[in-house]
């Protein structure tokens, strides 16, 4: 499934391309215009956008499980946005993120989500005496503050710079060399893993504290390790990809009507379809209005704003909120 | 018969309050049926956290087999000791199956593949626990009563000598809580369980529990056979209501009984 898409989908962009003129360049070893055109700007951007959609979706699932609460995912907590905060700043301190790609980049942004995910945690749980019913709304606010402070930074820009981050904050996925994806990649892989490694513990976390307690887990280490690697893995695909919502929400919630809610189950094929998911939201927005380029963050928020107002009406009806 | 736990001289109070248990002292033998009653926060949820190793004593003893049972790791704790918690409702919609499998948990390897002796226990499980009918469903469709048995379902997956119970009959109608407590019996009989069950079904703990343990609001406790300590007398002492007594069957039966209009 994963491999139709990829492949369909490179052969969409702003120019035609033909990818058996490609292939034939490929076999024949004669570089043409195809060729070029498939291997140095497609591929990676693919491939990327198939890391991130992993990345986002996966993260979606294990803070669901982990905060006990279906709604919520990396961007509306605000991981995202506080991942994209440490960019920002880092930025304005001089380091930029073109020349010097993941390597630098990811350090504030990975220490913008993880400091993320500890205001959050902690706001919400003493607000709500380790209930954790207000640990969303926390996270709403957070994401509200952190954002308001990025359309600061971004206000006080300058003009040269401005169309280039406000591209980046809704959600771009730029071309990058094959040796920043090899590192991305890298990263993304070993924390998913990580993640399907711990999903039986998660399963029974899903419980509460002390029922997994009562099967023999650490409650409080097991959470640590996983909110650390869904910070790391967000702040990894912000760094490359800006802030794109909805997917780490969309994603988990999909994978469990289908495939149910064990995580050594659902996370690979959250993995998966979060990957299918996205190269195909940024193959429209490369192909759909010619040589204008729509950031990919924005198709996901046109789909995914009214599937969220959905699953907050489902939800709130169950617990009685509404 | 063996002692598998000691309670002694324990006191607990959380940080910064007055005590919550004072001074209790008790044994639990192996494969005995002992009943926990008591007024609203008299301790009793507490005495059961600590029991399971989740609270450390103020001070005094729990031990496990002559083991303070907070010296224990939790895996191992899990091993030896199972406990099924008033249900709160799991935020996901796991089956019955995947639920009791969870029981598996203490025995599971780094990456948490289930292996044939996993399944056994579970079958095993839900057979005493007459869920296996329902294996395949989600909890939210199933009724209280049968939701409190794939609870217990998943405790004997553990596989446990010990089986630690907070009020399993709450929200239950009687023909549902006579039928729990007949299942705890059963596991008691045959399957060799030492259970601790606490409740506020003072009739229900009299007729099926060798021992109860009468937890009050102060520092008074009664501690003993039920025909011995189970009395209107320690009752009334406990709730601080009037009681009411009548001998039925050979068995005790206590009313509460109303200071009237």
């Amino acid at each position: 499934m994963l491999m139709v898409v990829m492949v369909v989908c490179a052969r969409f962009g702003s120019r035609e391309i033909s990818l058996a003129e490609a292939f034939s360049a490929w076999r024949s070893g004669q570089v043409n215009i195809d060729y070029q055109i498939l291997v140095r700007a497609r591929m990676p951007r693919i491939l990327l956008a198939g890391l991130v959609g992993a990345a986002l979706a996966c993260s979606g699932v294990v803070l669901q499980a982990v905060l006990r609460n279906p709604l919520a995912d990396p961007y509306i907590l605000g991981v995202s946005s506080g991942a994209g905060l440490g960019v920002m700043i880092a930025s304005i301190f001089g380091l930029t993120w073109t020349a010097t790609g993941i390597s630098i980049m990811s350090l504030p942004a990975f220490a913008g989500a993880i400091g993320t995910v500890w205001l959050v945690w902690v706001v919400g749980y003493f607000t709500s005496r380790g209930r954790m019913t207000n640990l969303l709304l926390a996270g709403v606010v957070v994401n509200a503050f952190f954002s308001a402070i990025i359309m600061f930074l971004t206000s006080t820009a300058t003009a040269h710079q401005l169309r280039t981050t406000v591209y980046w904050l809704m959600g771009t996925i730029a071309p990058q060399s094959y040796a920043t994806l090899a590192v991305t990649a890298g990263f993304i892989f070993a924390g998913i893993a990580v993640l399907v490694v711990y999903a039986s513990r998660l399963n029974v976390l899903t419980f509460g504290d002390a029922e997994a307690a009562d099967m023999g887990i650490d409650a409080g280490r097991v959470r640590a390790v996983i909110l650390a690697v869904a910070a790391l893995i967000t702040a990894v695909a912000v760094s490359i990809s800006g802030l794109i919502g909805f997917v780490g929400l969309i994603i988990p919630h999909g994978m469990r009507l289908i495939v149910g809610p064990d995580h050594r189950r659902l996370l690979p094929l959250s993995a998966i379809a979060g990957a299918t998911l996205l190269i195909i939201a940024d193959t429209i927005a490369r192909s759909s209005f010619g040589a204008e380029e729509l950031p990919v963050g924005v198709i996901t928020a046109i789909a995914g704003g009214p599937f969220f107002l959905v699953l907050l009406a489902r939800y709130s009806r169950k617990v009685g909120w509404a | 018969m063996d002692v598998i736990i000691s309670v002694k001289d324990l006191q607990f109070a959380y940080d910064g309050q007055p005590p919550v248990l004072h001074n209790l002292d008790f044994e639990v033998s192996k494969g005995e049926f002992v009943g926990i009653v008591g007024p609203n926060g008299a301790g009793k949820s507490t005495l059961m956290n600590i029991l399971c190793g989740q609270l450390k004593p103020t001070a005094g003893q729990a031990l496990f087999e002559s083991s303070a049972i907070d010296t224990y790791s939790k895996r191992s704790l899990a091993q030896k000791m199972a406990v099924v918690r008033q249900a709160a409702n799991p935020i996901f919609d796991f089956s019955v199956e995947e639920i009791v499998m969870m029981g598996r948990t203490p025995y599971s390897g780094p990456l948490g593949i289930s292996g044939s002796i996993d399944f056994a226990a579970a079958n095993k499980a839900m057979e005493l626990t007459d869920t296996a009918g329902f294996a395949g469903r989600s909890l939210a469709e199933l009724s209280q009563g049968e939701r409190q048995r794939v609870y217990i379902a998943r405790a004997l997956a553990q596989d446990t000598e010990v089986l630690l119970l907070d009020e399993p009959t709450s929200f239950l109608d009687w023909k549902h809580q006579v039928g729990i407590y007949d299942m705890l019996k059963r596991l008691q009989t045959q399957q060799q369980k030492t259970i601790i069950a606490i409740s506020h079904e003072l009739n229900l703990t009299g007729q099926y529990c060798d021992k109860v343990l009468l937890l009050g609001s102060d520092d008074y406790y009664a501690f003993g056979k039920c025909a011995e300590q189970l009395t209107a007398e320690n009752i009334s002492r406990v709730f601080d209501v009037e009681v009411a007594a009548a001998l039925w069957d050979g068995v005790s039966i206590f009313f509460p009984r109303g200071k009237g209009a």
